[in-house]
């Protein structure tokens, strides 16, 4: 089923949502959030709907239907809803009741990367070293970068960054950028040689054990290396 | 990220040359930076990157609607890791509306999944040539080297 189109009242149960504290309770059915929303109208999806059917406990269409997954959680609904009722978190929670295997693409299989291997991409040390040392190899043969190092788990560094996975894949070019603003600032910076991985999937999933053990690492490395400051742009 | 280039270009750690970018761009809010970080940690950052685009380029432009409100460009919350595509495209015609609109040639964007996004889909709204950079980028690009 794509779409819940065809409600099951067997379903209902105004007790299922309850432990929820989103406000869904007191939705005025105003339809504004609807209004707002991108992606209203594909497949009959709609934000007042969704909120609607959490309301009244159809956990089971909610769960099986695509909606939670092509709402960006991007929050403009809820900015302007006049009852507050926080309609992203609501869509988090209920892409967190899907069985973790059948989360679309490849969000939860770059989750159970990252918690065996460090990263998203399962990419070896090795490989990864590699990867940045070519990089900052080729700025170092520009004009104005001579002797330029990417610095590795630096200790008592005064910045220390994460990585986002696709700049050590595809995009090893856009690694480029702030290696040069830190280098021109004259910035005492760092990347980490594990646990380098920057994006947190289990905030899209919701999957809040996985978020936490990712963001558990990057305080990890922090305390570890006795750095105070972060630069996550992931 | 923003409190830092913001510190670097103030304090003259790093210096920019504005007459490098001679043609207009156009800045979009991600839902992170704006939205979800003035929910979360009651700061939005919309005044930050708009000060950082003044010090780097003459002609930009805000798309509209802007800020709190602003459209999300159809790739977050994990969208571009599902393979629903043809929502995702269908998602962003705002965003390129928004963006056809401002006549720029150039789309600022300083996050990762909306750089992928709107790459994904400027060919099919019929903007192939449409640059899309992120706000780290351009600095970078402008930077006076010694
Ligand atoms: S805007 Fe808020 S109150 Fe109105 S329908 Fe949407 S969720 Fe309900
Ligand atoms: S959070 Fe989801 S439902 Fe709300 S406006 Fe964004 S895409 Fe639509």
């Amino acid at each position: 089923m794509t779409s819940p189109d065809s409600i099951n009242l067997e379903h209902l149960n105004h007790d299922r949502f309850k432990s929820w504290s989103f406000s869904q309770n007191i939705c005025t059915t105003c339809g504004i959030c609807s209004s707002s929303c991108p992606v209203s109208g594909v497949e009959g999806f709609d934000p007042r709907k969704l909120v609607r059917m959490v309301r009244l406990g159809f956990q089971e269409q909610l769960v099986e239907t695509r909606w939670p997954w092509i709402c960006t959680m991007c929050g403009k609904c809820a900015y302007v809803c006049p009852m507050k009722i926080d309609i992203a978190n609501i869509v988090r929670g209920i892409r967190s009741l899907r069985d973790r295997d059948q989360v679309p693409g490849i969000l939860h299989k770059g989750i159970d990367a990252a918690l065996k291997t460090g990263n998203n991409l399962a990419l070896p040390k090795e490989d990864y070293l590699f990867i940045l040392e070519d990089v900052a190899e080729e700025i170092a043969a520009e004009p104005g970068f001579e002797g330029f190092k990417a610095p590795v788990d630096k200790e008592g560094a005064n910045i220390l960054t994460t990585i986002h996975n696709k700049l050590v894949n595809t995009h090893t070019e856009d690694l480029k950028h702030w290696w040069k603003i830190f280098h021109v600032a004259k910035e005492d910076w760092t990347l980490v040689s594990e646990n380098w991985e920057g994006t947190n999937w289990g905030y899209f999933t919701g999957d809040d054990t996985a978020m936490k053990t990712f963001i558990g690492r990057i305080v990890e490395h922090m305390e570890q290396l006795n750095i105070s400051s972060l630069m996550c742009p992931e | 990220m923003f409190d830092l280039l913001t510190d670097y270009i103030r304090s003259g750690r790093i210096r920019l040359d504005k007459t490098k970018i001679t043609y207009r761009a156009a800045y979009h809010d991600p839902c992170n930076y704006g939205r979800k970080s003035q929910e979360l940690f009651g700061h939005g950052y919309y005044e930050e990157p708009r000060w950082i685009l003044d010090q780097c380029i003459s002609d930009w432009v805000d798309l509209f609607p802007k800020e709190g409100h602003q459209y999300c460009c159809g790739g977050g919350g994990g969208t571009l890791l599902t393979p629903y595509r043809d929502e995702r495209i269908h998602y962003a015609r705002r965003k390129m509306e928004q963006i056809k609109r401002t006549g720029a040639e150039m789309l600022v964007v300083p996050c990762h999944s909306c750089h992928a996004q709107i790459k994904a889909v400027a060919e099919t709204y019929g903007m192939p040539d449409l640059r899309v950079k992120y706000l780290w980028e351009v600095v970078a690009d402008i930077m006076i080297i010694d």
